[in-house]
């Protein structure tokens, strides 16, 4: 599903943020990528959504070299990817439904398909009776439940999430992560940074370590450290 | 990818509305400019309409009888080619002369209805080597009162004058226009940037979720376009407007002959309103093309 071939992205003044980096990842894994700030979990990220380039080397997502993708070919790439970040992202003048159902509404959906697809993922992501809230009247487990559901009602091939649960606390974090391994389930492919130890280490999946921008550490069933 | 009209609409509209102070600068100033180039261009159609026969370096006409033989034709196309006096002669037949009557008369299609081509007289245009108005008024008299000829009739004062004047005239009404169609354009980008700064969530999320470039850009395109459309159609409404004072402050062409082409047609304004709408069109796109494609990092 996803390959980087010898992957290396230098930002602006010479910081190298991810050196050499080689790795295969299958449909529906479920991928752990964990490291201190700035090791390069984000950088990983943004380069599988062509957000980012890389310097050097090579990414396949579903097959395709996206290096030679088209920069108007890239919206179709995002598509197939949903994303979700530590701050949600979500648009505070929208409620809950309008925010699920713009996501479908800007990639051209019709009405008729918004109109079925809203409602069922806010149920699967547990949120049904929320449609017409506006985000700030949510607690922040369910604003990024909402932005889980933005971000898989599309039904992508590959969901990523940079550090979902860096703002919530410990318990709202679990039921986040029963979410996304509700979603892996489906036959979604996830990959998650993050350096939350105690996920990490309870949910014993794959586990890929960065360290200053190099891969230390594969494991399949990994934990933590 | 089809884009929806209805979210097209509903998005500029929203855009219109939440900076009004700011679209209305920039439709404002696009209507000044817009204004002020219509006016050049009336001014300048009307100067040339009623001078058109004494451009280039013309100085007399002689015109011929419609009834002169062709001998007498001869003999004065003869003169005046033969004269070392003359640098440029141009002749100009019925069905020129013709055309260039309706031209004057556009606002008077009644006159132009009476008039056939064989009862207007053909002439020769002649530019002279020596410009100075003795030697000019000396080589005229020499063709006045030949057989065939029905009269000389040479540029005045009056009409040099005015040709300058009006040159000069609309040489810096074009050139205010253009400084200030150049700082509507600015106008406009500033418009579209800041209105995708007041989106600047939305817009990241639509890239998040993969809208594509076109979908994104287009509401704020349409925005543009929409400052210039309307404030060419405000320019047009305000040159509508002022075209019964124009005509007023136009001498009576009864009384002045030299300005019975000063007032132009409905039609030639028309054109002039053509121009006004596309150049308001020309300058949204380009304000609001140069936004999105510098401030939309898509």
């Amino acid at each position: 599903m996803i390959k980087l071939d010898n992957v290396t992205k230098v930002y602006k003044g010479d910081v190298v943020a991810l050196r050499n980096a080689s790795v295969e990842i299958a449909k529906s894994e479920f991928v752990f990528l964990v490291g201190p700030s700035g090791s390069g979990k984000s950088t990983f990220i943004r380069l599988l959504n062509k957000d980012q380039t890389p310097s050097a080397g090579r990414i396949f997502v579903a097959g395709k070299d996206i290096g030679e993708l088209s920069s108007w070919k890239v919206p179709y790439l995002r598509r197939n990817i949903g994303t979700v970040y530590q701050d949600f992202k979500l648009l505070a003048n929208k409620t809950v439904g309008e925010n699920v159902a713009f996501a479908l509404e800007v990639i051209g959906r019709p009405r008729h398909v918004i109109q079925t697809q809203v409602p069922a993922i806010l149920d699967l992501v547990g949120l049904g009776n929320k449609a017409g809230n506006f985000p700030h009247e949510l607690s922040g487990g369910e604003q990024q439940r909402v932005s889980i559901a933005r971000a898989f009602v599309n039904r992508p091939l590959i969901l990523l999430a940079d550090e979902p649960t860096g703002n919530l606390d410990p318990a709202t974090s679990v039921g986040i992560m029963q979410l996304l391994d509700k979603i892996n389930k489906t036959g979604t492919t996830v990959i998650m940074a993050t350096h939350d130890r105690g996920i990490v280490d309870r949910m014993r999946r794959r586990v890929i370590e960065l360290d200053r921008g190099e891969i230390v550490r594969d494991q399949v069933r990994g934990v933590y450290e | 990818m089809a884009i929806k009209v209805d979210y097209v609409v509903r998005e500029t509209s929203t855009n219109l509305f939440r900076n009004l102070s700011i679209t209305l600068a920039s439709i404002l100033t696009v209507m000044v400019s817009l204004f002020l180039l219509g006016m050049a261009l009336t001014v300048n159609l009307g100067v040339n309409k009623a001078t058109q026969r004494w451009q280039g370096g013309i100085e007399f006409i002689v015109f011929i009888n419609p009834g002169a033989t062709t001998e007498q034709v001869g003999a004065v196309d003869k003169a005046l080619r033969e004269s070392p006096e003359v640098e440029k002669l141009t002749y100009v037949d019925q069905n020129q002369a013709m055309e260039e009557f309706r031209s004057l008369f556009a606002n008077q299609p009644e006159l132009i209805d009476t008039v056939t081509p064989d009862i207007l007289p053909p002439s020769y245009r002649v530019v002279p080597l020596n410009k100075s108005s003795d030697t000019v008024e000396a080589l005229s008299e020499q063709y006045r009162g030949k057989p065939g000829v029905k009269s000389v009739v040479s540029a005045t004062e009056t009409i040099k004058l005015v040709q300058k004047l009006s040159g000069t005239l609309t040489v810096f009404m074009y050139v205010v226009a253009g400084v200030l169609l150049g700082a509507s354009i600015l106008l406009v980008l500033n418009t579209i940037r800041m209105a995708m700064y007041a989106r600047r969530r939305e817009i990241e999320v639509m890239k998040l979720v993969g809208a594509t470039n076109w979908f994104i850009r287009v509401p704020f395109m349409t925005e543009g376009l929409v400052q210039g459309v309307i404030g060419a159609g405000l320019a047009i409404g305000l040159l509508v407007l002022f075209r019964p004072f124009y005509e007023r402050i136009v001498p009576d062409p009864t009384q002045f002959p030299l300005f019975s082409g000063m007032v132009p047609a409905s039609s030639e304004l028309f054109g002039i309103y053509v121009v006004l709408a596309f150049i308001g069109c020309v300058i949204g796109t380009i304000g609001a093309g140069v936004a999105v494609t510098r401030f939309l990092d898509v």
